[in-house]
């Protein structure tokens, strides 16, 4: 009888291992499957609930954290901070939100959007757990005109791209992520290169320069270049605000010919964005 | 573990509940800049009440959730929680739990093993971007998270599915030899 017991439990733990090897090997790079838009789609409203649900919550641990980093910069932030503590933790929520909102107007009327693209903002419902994806889950999805390869960005810059799409929501790998690189050009300078991450440390970004002639200066600003050509073409439209430079030591930019960016969108802190879709791919 | 229909049901609402609560909440918080992750402490609180098998299928199917609900690739989280919920059920056959520090020790010892899990399962899958020294800080500092959302785990998990174990005190007491024609 016992032995029967252990029989089985075996068998079960095999089954299980062969399940996760099987999926892992079925599902790799093939993208969203129909398993999962199914149970995405059963889940999404409790998804959504949830989040809103919790956003108090969240945000009062956050401000926890942030109240502890700020003080640990400098006395005008302790300062901010001491006022800001005073306000209602559901006082700040909205403020905070209202903010976001007033910067992606902002991003709209500036001109930053190139024309062709129609922006769609979506709230952030999920967040990938492990230090090694930078990937997030948005509440809008293809019944919102969203489509993979779309890029996001908030009311400061670039924040990605569309990954996946199901009817109604959407994953997002955002510029941090160890998959990402994007095609960059740092202004007024005008030299172009390759964006990549630096995988842990999301408010690093290493800009590998094809051009290494002309010097960078630390606090100049990086931009898309969406170049296209050849039948190719950048995810991302041209002029999208990334980041600016953050270090640019000559020995690295003549030995390695690459320099340090400091993304504009906080990777870390992202409720609202917009997914520009549209545009002139396809 | 004693498997009800009324157990089953708790089961996967704690299997859900907890896969929702980490992406909607543990991960879009901060201390210290690191979002705790719960999903392995909880994978070790089943192994640590219901043993290798429960605490096996229970990591299987937080991490298959977990991906289904981020879009991620399928098997990748499974894999590494299913191992996580297994270890802990094995300990938990293999040792007595005598101090109530021993599960949240392992939980933190056990996050740190998902953790690294889940770097290898994506070392395997191919990284093609340097690896900051900092992954490293993250992931003690979520293995110390574990530690104290570990034990308010294991506690709160116990309490909910206390008719369904076995207690090992019960069981020693109910040996305890009976006088017969006193």
């Amino acid at each position: 009888m016992y032995r029967k017991q252990v029989r089985r439990r075996r068998a079960i733990l095999a089954l299980l291992v062969v399940g996760s090897f099987a999926l892992l090997t079925v599902t790799y790079g093939q993208g969203s499957d129909g398993v999962q838009r199914g149970v995405s789609t059963i889940f999404s409203p409790l998804q959504s609930a949830a989040d809103r649900t919790l956003k108090p919550a969240r945000d009062l641990v956050n401000w926890f954290d942030e109240t502890f980093d700020a003080k640990g910069r400098n006395g005008r932030l302790h300062t901010e901070l001491e006022a800001a503590r005073k306000q209602a933790v559901g006082a700040q929520a909205a403020l905070a939100e209202n903010a976001q909102l007033r910067k992606l107007l902002g991003l709209d009327e500036s001109g930053a959007i190139p024309g062709g693209y129609t922006p769609v903002t979506g709230r952030v419902t999920g967040r990938s757990p492990t230090v090694w994806f930078s990937d997030l889950t948005i509440d809008v999805g293809s019944g919102d005109g969203v489509e993979v390869d779309d890029p996001v960005v908030n009311g400061d810059g670039l924040v990605g791209r569309v990954a996946a799409v199901t009817g109604g929501s959407a994953r997002v790998t955002l510029i941090a992520d160890h998959s990402s690189a994007v095609s960059a050009k740092i202004v007024p300078s005008g030299v172009q290169g390759v964006l990549k991450p630096s995988v842990g440390d999301p408010g690093d970004l290493i800009l590998d320069f094809l051009d290494s002639e002309r010097r960078v200066g630390k606090g100049q600003s990086v931009v898309t270049s969406g170049w296209r050509g050849q039948g190719i073409e950048s995810d991302y439209p041209p002029n999208l605000p990334i980041g600016e430079v953050a270090e640019a030591s000559l020995l690295e930019q003549e030995a390695q010919r690459q320099v340090h960016v400091r993304p504009f969108a906080d990777l870390r802190q992202l409720d609202l964005v917009q997914v520009l879709t549209g545009g002139s791919r396809g | 573990m004693i498997l009800t229909a009324n157990i089953l049901a708790r089961l996967v609402a704690i299997v859900v509940g907890g896969v929702i609560l980490q992406i909607t909440f543990f991960s879009q918080i901060a201390l210290f800049h690191v979002s705790p992750d719960v999903l392995p402490s909880l994978a070790v609180a089943f192994g640590l009440l219901g043993g290798t098998l429960t605490g096996a299928v229970c990591g299987f199917s937080l991490g298959f959730l977990l991906d289904c609900l981020l879009i991620l690739p399928l098997g990748g989280g499974s894999l590494v929680l299913l191992a996580t919920g297994y270890l802990a059920g094995l300990f938990r056959e293999r040792f007595e739990i005598h101090s109530p520090l021993v599960p949240p020790l392992l939980c933190m010892g056990l996050t740190l093993f998902a953790q690294l899990g889940f770097g290898a399962v994506e070392l395997m899958l191919g990284i093609d971007a340097p690896v900051s020294a900092l992954v490293v800080r993250d992931m003690l500092l979520k293995s110390i998270f574990a530690f104290f959302l570990g034990w308010a785990i294991y506690v709160g998990l116990r309490r909910a599915l206390r008719p369904a174990l076995v207690e090992r005190s019960a069981v020693r007491r109910n040996r305890r030899p009976t006088v017969l024609g006193a």
